[in-house]
């Protein structure tokens, strides 16, 4: 949905001959099956990850990066070389990685102004569509803002990492099917004297949704499984559950609920003690 | 597009890496005087940029681009002012994950 209206706002603002022969093109582009779940809106992007895109499609220019096809990217960079004309700005982008070439189309006033406070030299955010012009790659950007606050610099990178590992999870998620790879990305992880499964100390990457069995849940699960005792009938206690998987109590009642709506886990004695089913 | 020239985000730290090769770097300004600008780089180290500043004043913080050279001084090509608030520690961290794990989103 949020893809989609972008798309419509890339159209209405970009206009003039470059766009024109393809919107076509951009309309009955759609993302594949598979991502079309993840098919995300906007990704802050560096100039050499876009060099280093692949392209899907026939002669459609879609870009994927990390296997998540590129809709519309975002970027931070010095400008050079703009070159203002009636229908159009045009400039390089330089983010210390490359340059790319960038066209704002100037339809309406509150474009030109935009483009007015642009100046070479300066450090701008963009945000814009990915186009292959000529076998080029190129940018259609719908927005430029001059940076002001200079924390947005390294942001931008930071965020571009964080979004390549996002996507990378997702894709290894999907094709390994085997949410423990994801544990095994974590920095420190604890192992139990027993030899049980070593716990997540990491909860913020139990976030990410794996095969739709959250990490939180699958940590939970595989507990009950190895600290079942047949002859007791009560189970495993919530608490008991929070302190070894080093989870908050309120994620443990989460992911319990979702296992029991699965007809994964049942609850024994009281609310608070489970038994894998 | 052209990715032939990247500039590598550094710390005092990394710099050895990246002789010769085009570098950037957020520093405080310490001192400027006589065509040198000593500062203090991201990971709290000296760091000696060894080129005048262009004629407007410089911020506390100022990003670098230049050519790291055999002394570790940095020479300059592009002065940035960032204010006189800025974070270093996230520069700082910026710096060692582009030049460690996920080198290949920059260079």
């Amino acid at each position: 949905m949020f893809s989609a209206s972008q798309f419509d706002s890339a159209t209405a603002f970009s206009g003039g001959g470059f766009m024109s022969s393809q919107p076509s093109q951009l309309n009955d582009s759609s993302p594949a099956p598979s991502k079309s779940r993840d098919s995300q809106g906007l990704i802050p992007v560096t100039v050499k990850q876009i060099s280093e895109a692949s392209q899907s499609g026939d002669e459609k220019s879609n870009f994927v990066i990390d296997g998540v096809d590129l809709n519309n990217v975002t970027l931070v960079g010095m400008v050079y070389e703009k070159v203002e004309r009636n229908t159009d700005v045009n400039f390089i982008l330089d983010d210390g990685t490359g340059r790319i070439k960038c066209r704002r189309w100037v339809n309406e006033t509150f474009d030109t102004k935009e483009m007015e406070q642009v100046m070479n030299g300066m450090y701008v955010r963009v945000y814009g569509h990915l186009k292959s012009f000529q076998g080029v790659r190129q940018l259609v950007a719908f927005s430029v803002r001059p940076v002001t606050n200079f924390d947005e610099i390294p942001f931008h990178f930071i965020d571009c990492i964080h979004n390549h590992l996002r996507s990378k999870l997702k894709v290894e998620g999907i094709t390994s099917g085997n949410p423990s790879s994801i544990s095994s990305l974590n920095t420190a992880v604890k192992s139990e004297p027993n030899g049980s499964q070593a716990p997540s100390s990491n909860p913020g990457y139990a976030q990410y949704s794996v095969d739709g069995l959250k990490d939180c849940d699958k940590l939970v699960i595989d507990y009950l499984q190895q600290h079942s005792d047949m002859s007791d009938e009560r189970g495993i206690h919530v608490n008991e559950l929070s302190r070894e998987l080093k989870l908050p109590l309120d994620k443990i009642m989460l992911s319990l609920k979702t296992l029991g709506d699965d007809g994964l886990v049942y609850s024994t004695i009281d609310d608070y003690h489970y038994k894998q089913a | 597009m052209d990715t032939s020239n990247p500039a590598a985000f550094v710390n005092a730290e990394l710099l050895h890496f990246y002789v010769g090769r085009r570098v950037r770097a957020l520093t405080q300004v310490v001192r400027s005087d006589g065509g040198i600008v000593i500062g203090k780089s991201t990971d709290e180290k000296q760091l000696v940029v060894k080129g005048s500043p262009p004629p407007a004043p410089l911020t506390t913080f100022v990003e670098v681009f230049g050519i790291v050279n055999n002394d570790k001084s940095i020479t300059p090509d592009i002065w940035t002012n960032f204010g006189d608030a800025v974070d270093m520690v996230s520069y700082n961290k910026l710096c060692q994950l582009a030049h460690g794990e996920y080198k290949h989103l920059f260079l």
